[in-house]
């Protein structure tokens, strides 16, 4: 037996071990869910190199370490001692170690409904079916037909192994004032795995704010982490999504976003992916409805040894739908990125309108990146572009810059923040303070 | 009035093959001088040399500035120490505000110099006063630098910079290039608002037309990597004349 299915079996053995700690196992569609899931991955396993969206880096550092699942913490956190809630943040749900410990707002206008996973799962249960996917819905349907679920392996392990989330739910016609924060915070045992589930839900014609802000591990252990996100955006709804994922060098994140995009609504997302560690950030976009719009923009940094990856996949499923993709990538000393973006436009979805740009900037001769686009046009009336570009800092640039007294490190600084800017001056009104500073606390960081 | 830049037999590679063959120029302090001369005569190289751009081999000569050997001195604190090259072709930095760059670049250049920085409000009282001068609105100060400027925007935008970096050396190089007959106009006026005691001045140009809105005290002919003439105004005049080849011969 090969190290990595025994791995995968030990993954088995640990659910069936372990159902005492998994919530929701009382409710026959959760139990459902959750045997489906872990039995897909049993079959499934870690996508290899013959998997196409993993095919870059495959499961780099998972395939070949058991990362317990189950394992209880003993770290605790004081509250007081967290930074305070942003001016512009309403509700802020604070995750330490997979579980929500605190969810601070001020008082809240109606129709906003922010709570746990373990809340929901206990008190309304019927909220939730069909907004928690199972794995399987999310299988990648090949363009000769044959359904894929290796792909989503990752998310099959969640959907298993899942303990807690936020579930965000806003009534119709209500526009949040302010954003919502999901903080995740950590300081694991080594070589432990947290899953945490969130549902977004958009009622129509509501607008709302979210930042998914996942900070680096406090200690230096061995740690896996999954969020997976569901997303519905109900018709002439609007969200604003930020992922502000960083890690220490020790820690592997894996963060799956899945929309589902209504009738005239909108989706705007900006992921700003900064690791020491490794960090992959998958969005998926599915543009149900007529004259829905999904905008995705992505910026990420490397430096040390760390790897950032991207996958975007975003499906025009009807007619008069539109997309744009803005990808930015910046490699220093030794890391390693990859961009890996689809666009598919079904059949009968004429009229979309779909772009997408990637450029990287590699700043040292040992950082590398891969890039893909893919465009996969099924449809007759459509307008679909996609670039992708990599080079390095522009010498005639730098040149001028210098020529106008600004020192060197101080013009590549600029021409670096310059490259990122165009992702985050796109970021919505009430998170681009917050994005911002976010940003600043992170290079500060990196001096 | 004392000399200011001082090139002494300069000679410069680019890729092994010499492009600058021994130019030797004086310039004293509050004088404009004209250099002009047939394509690939060397002067943008000449221009570049000055402002310190990487890729050109000084084989042998000096350039004296102000008493300090220029050479030694890295881009950066040639500009802090008064230098400023107006580009043929200005470069586009997409992500960067025209107005942050050039308050990045100005307080820049006093840090170096050790004078206290300017604060937005001040910043932007200088930049309006100068934005008037040359004509520009101030929507200018948002847009990002020289990205979708029209041709004549981006020359203007130069001189922008130049009047608000108050320069001690500038050179212009064929700023005139691309510029309608009344843009020009604004140009030279926004260089001669610049001209004083101090600053010295090195005009590129092809043609007589900038000359007469400058009036520069010197002309120099530059003609394969060297200096084959000298004069005054009158000089520029006898060039549309007779064209270059027939004062390269006479020389």
């Amino acid at each position: 037996m090969t190290n990595s299915s025994n791995i995968k079996n030990r993954y088995y053995q640990s659910y069936n071990d372990n159902q005492s700690l998994l919530p929701g196992l009382e409710l026959s569609w959760i139990k459902r869910l959750r045997d489906d899931a872990i039995t897909q991955f049993n079959q499934d396993g870690f996508p290899d190199k013959n998997v196409e969206e993993w095919n870059v880096h495959p499961c780099k550092g998972l395939s070949d370490t058991f990362y317990d699942p189950c394992q209880e913490n003993n770290y605790e956190i004081d509250v007081k001692s967290i930074e305070k809630k942003d001016s512009n943040c309403l509700i802020r749900v604070i995750f330490l170690n997979g579980k929500v410990i605190n969810i601070e707002h001020d008082t809240l206008p109606a129709g906003i409904k922010v709570n746990t996973l373990s809340f929901y799962l206990k008190n309304n249960p019927e909220f939730l079916k069909g907004k928690i996917k199972s794995a399987n819905e999310y299988s990648e349907v090949r363009l000769s037909n044959i359904i894929d679920s290796r792909p989503q392996s990752i998310v099959a392990l969640n959907t298993a192994f899942h303990e807690d989330g936020a579930i965000i739910h806003i009534d119709k016609n209500i526009e949040v004032p302010g954003f919502i924060e999901l903080l995740h915070l950590g300081e694991c045992e080594e070589n432990t795995m947290k899953h945490i589930r969130s549902v977004i839900f958009l009622d129509k014609a509501s607008k709302c704010e979210v930042l998914e802000n996942i900070k680096q591990h406090k200690n230096n252990n061995v740690v896996f982490t999954s969020n997976v996100t569901d997303v519905h955006v109900s018709e002439g709804a609007s969200l604003s999504f930020v992922r502000f994922i960083e890690g220490n060098s020790k820690n592997l994140h894996i963060n799956n976003v899945h929309v589902q995009l209504d009738k005239d609504s909108k989706f705007i997302s900006t992921s700003l992916i900064n690791s020491k560690g490794q960090a992959r950030a998958e969005t998926r976009v599915n543009l149900l409805g007529e004259n829905s719009s999904s905008k995705i923009n992505i910026l990420m940094m490397g430096t040390n040894n760390s790897l950032q990856e991207s996958l975007t996949k975003v499906k025009h499923s009807t007619k008069n739908t539109k997309s744009d993709q803005i990808i930015r990538i910046i490699l220093d000393e030794n890391s390693r990125g990859s961009f890996q973006g689809k666009i598919r436009v079904d059949v009968g979805a004429d009229g979309t309108l779909a772009n997408m740009s990637g450029k990287s900037l590699l700043l040292s001769d040992n950082a590398r990146v891969n890039s893909k686009p893919e465009l996969e046009i099924l449809a007759d009336d459509v307008r679909c572009s996609h670039g992708v570009t990599v080079g390095s800092l522009n010498a005639e640039q730098l040149f001028y810059l210098r020529s106008r007294g600004i020192p060197e490190n101080e013009a590549r600084k600029l021409l670096i923040n310059s490259f990122g800017n165009v992702i985050i001056n796109n970021i919505s009104t009430n998170l681009a303070k917050r994005a911002k500073n976010l940003m600043l606390e992170d290079s500060n960081k990196n001096d | 009035m004392t000399i200011a830049l001082e090139i002494k037999d300069l000679h410069v590679e680019i890729s092994d093959k010499e492009i600058l063959k021994g130019v030797s120029l004086n310039i004293e302090h509050g004088e404009m001088a004209a250099i002009m001369g047939p394509n690939g005569a060397g002067k943008s190289t000449l221009a570049s040399v000055l402002a310190g751009k990487e890729g050109y081999t000084i084989t042998s000569g000096s350039i004296k500035y102000l008493g300090k050997n220029l050479l030694d001195m890295p881009i950066d604190e040639r500009a802090a120490a008064g230098v400023f090259l107006a580009f043929q072709y200005p470069v586009e930095i997409p992500g960067v505000a025209t107005s942050a760059f050039v308050r990045t670049a100005l307080n820049a250049q006093r840090r170096h110099r050790g004078e206290s920085e300017l604060d937005g409000i001040e910043f932007l009282k200088l930049a309006r006063e100068k934005a008037k001068e040359l004509e520009m609105s101030e929507d200018f100060f948002q847009r990002e630098v020289n990205v979708g400027f029209s041709g004549g925007e981006k020359k203007r935008a130069e001189i922008f910079q130049m009047s608000m970096l108050s320069p001690t050396l500038a050179i212009l190089d064929e700023t005139d290039s691309g510029l309608d007959i009344d843009t020009l106009k604004i140009v030279a006026a926004g260089i001669n608002n610049l001209r004083s005691d101090k600053l010295c001045g090195i005009v590129i140009t092809h043609y007589q037309r900038l000359l007469e809105h400058l009036k520069p005290d010197t002309i120099h002919i530059l003609a394969d990597g060297k200096i084959v003439k000298t004069g005054d105004k009158s000089l520029a005049i006898l060039l549309e004349e007779k064209g270059y080849q027939g004062i390269i011969e006479a020389a």
